[in-house]
C-alpha cells in the first residue's frame, strides 16, 4: 500500500490502466447477450407513457361519442328545477362538442410533440444533453396530463359556474340539500382525482427524475463552478 | 448479420475493459454489475450502425457506457451498507495480494464514494482520456473539466488517507 500521505492519483494511471479484468467474457457470451431484453429507464418511460396516452386518448375518445353526459346533465337540471331547459342543454352541448374537439386536436399535437422528442433520445449523446433529452420527452407527457386536468377542472367550473349563475337568474329557491350535494360531490371528487394523480406520479417517476436532476445539477454546478 | 455480430463481439471483447470498470464503479454487487455490463453491449449494439467508425472506438464506448450506467441503468439491488460494500470488493480481489491489485481496490472503493458525474471524470483521466474528450462525453467546458479534476485530486488525496 503506498503511502496514503503522499498520494498522488497520476502515479496510479499506469496501475489502473494495466489491472487485471476479473472473470472477462468471451465472443459467444457477448453475443447471447444481443438477444436477451434491454432493462432501462427509458424504455420503462416510454411504455407507461404510451400507456397514459392510450388511456387518456380512449376516454377523450369515449367522452366524444357519449350521450350519457346530456341525460346525465337533463336529471341535475330537473332536480335542481331549472327552467328553460332547452335553451340551457343547448348551450352547454355546443361547449361541451367544442371542447371535445379541441381535446382531441390537443391530444393529436401531443403524440407529434412526443414522438419527435423520444427520437430525439439519442445514447451516443452528450450526458448533459442525454438527460435534458430524457427530462424533456417526460415533461412532454406530463404537459398532456396536466392539460386534460386542466380540461377537466375547466369543464367542471364552467358547469358548476353556468348552474348557479341560472339558478340566481331565475331566482329559484334552494331548499333541499340536491344543490349543496352537487357542489360539495363536484368539490371533493376533484381533490381525490388530484391527489391521486400527485401520488400516482410520484410513485412513477419520482426515483427516475430525481436521480436526473441530481445528475443534471451536478453538471451545471461543474460549469458554472469559478475558476 | 451474423458476420455483423461476429465483428461487434470481437470489438467488445477486444475492449471490455472499459465496460467492465464502468460496471464496477456505477454498481454496489455483481449482479448489478453483469446486469449493467450487459445493459451497456445493448446499447452499443444499438447504436453500432450509427458508429461504424464515425468516432474513436473509446469515444463511442465511453459515451454509450456512461450514459447508460448513470442514466439508463435500473438497478435490481438496494445501495448496500459499508460492510457489504467491502465484501464485493474483497471479493474481487481475494486472490490479489499484491500492492498494485490493493492500490486498485482502494481506488474503486474511494472512487465509488464520489457522486455519479465525478465518477466518469475520474475514471476517464486515469484512464488518460484528454480533458477536451473528458469534456465533450460529459457536456462540459474544458476549462472546468480541468477545474473540477484538479479539485477533484485533493478530494481523491483526502479520501484515500482516511480509508487507506
Amino acid at each position: 500500500m503506498p503511502n496514503s500521505e503522499n498520494f498522488d492519483i497520476d502515479s496510479l494511471k499506469k496501475t489502473w490502466q494495466d489491472q487485471m479484468i476479473p472473470d472477462d467474457y468471451n465472443q459467444n457470451e457477448i453475443e447471447s447477450m444481443l438477444n436477451k431484453k434491454s432493462r432501462n429507464y427509458v424504455k420503462y418511460i416510454l411504455w407507461i407513457s404510451i400507456a397514459e396516452f392510450v388511456i387518456f386518448g380512449f376516454i377523450n375518445f369515449l367522452a366524444l361519442f357519449s350521450e350519457d353526459f346530456h341525460t346525465d346533465f337533463t336529471s341535475i337540471l330537473n332536480k335542481l328545477q331549472i327552467r328553460n331547459q332547452n335553451e340551457i342543454e343547448f348551450s352547454l352541448d355546443r361547449i361541451y362538442y367544442w371542447m371535445k374537439i379541441f381535446s382531441l386536436i390537443i391530444t393529436g399535437v401531443f403524440v407529434v410533440i412526443f414522438y419527435m422528442n423520444y427520437k430525439k433520445i439519442n445514447v451516443e449523446s452528450n450526458l448533459k444533453k442525454f438527460i435534458i433529452h430524457i427530462i424533456h420527452f417526460k415533461k412532454t407527457v406530463n404537459l398532456f396530463i396536466f392539460t386534460n386536468v386542466f380540461f377537466l377542472l375547466l369543464f367542471i367550473g364552467s358547469f358548476t359556474s353556468f348552474l348557479v349563475f341560472t339558478i340566481k337568474q331565475q331566482n329559484i329557491h334552494v331548499d333541499n340539500p340536491t344543490f349543496w350535494s352537487l357542489i360539495t360531490g363536484v368539490v371533493f371528487s376533484l381533490l381525490i382525482c388530484i391527489i391521486l394523480i400527485l401520488i400516482y406520479y410520484k410513485l412513477a417517476y419520482g426515483i427516475l427524475l430525481k436521480r436526473l436532476s441530481v445528475n443534471l445539477k451536478q453538471l451545471e454546478k461543474i460549469d458554472s463552478e469559478k475558476i | 448479420m451474423e458476420n455483423k455480430q461476429k465483428t461487434f463481439s470481437k470489438l467488445i471483447k477486444d475492449n471490455q475493459g472499459l465496460i467492465i470498470k464502468v460496471s464496477r464503479l456505477y454498481t454496489h454487487s455483481l449482479e448489478d454489475q453483469e446486469d449493467l455490463f450487459q445493459e451497456i453491449v445493448l446499447q452499443l449494439w444499438k447504436s453500432y450502425d450509427s458508429f461504424q467508425g464515425n468516432s474513436k472506438i473509446s469515444t463511442w464506448m465511453y459515451r454509450v457506457a456512461l450514459n447508460t450506467a448513470i442514466t439508463l441503468f435500473r438497478k435490481k439491488t438496494r445501495q448496500p451498507q459499508t460492510d457489504e460494500l467491502q465484501d464485493f470488493h474483497s471479493k474481487d480481489f481475494l486472490e490479489d495480494n499484491d500492492e498494485k491489485q490493493q492500490q486498485i481496490s482502494l481506488l474503486y472503493k474511494v472512487i465509488k464514494l464520489l457522486p455519479d458525474v465525478e465518477r466518469a471524470i475520474v475514471m476517464m483521466y486515469l484512464d488518460d482520456e484528454p480533458y477536451k474528450e473528458i469534456a465533450e462525453t460529459l457536456g462540459i467546458t474544458e476549462v472546468n473539466a480541468r477545474v473540477k479534476m484538479n479539485r477533484l485530486k485533493k478530494i481523491l488525496k483526502e479520501l484515500m488517507i482516511k480509508h487507506a
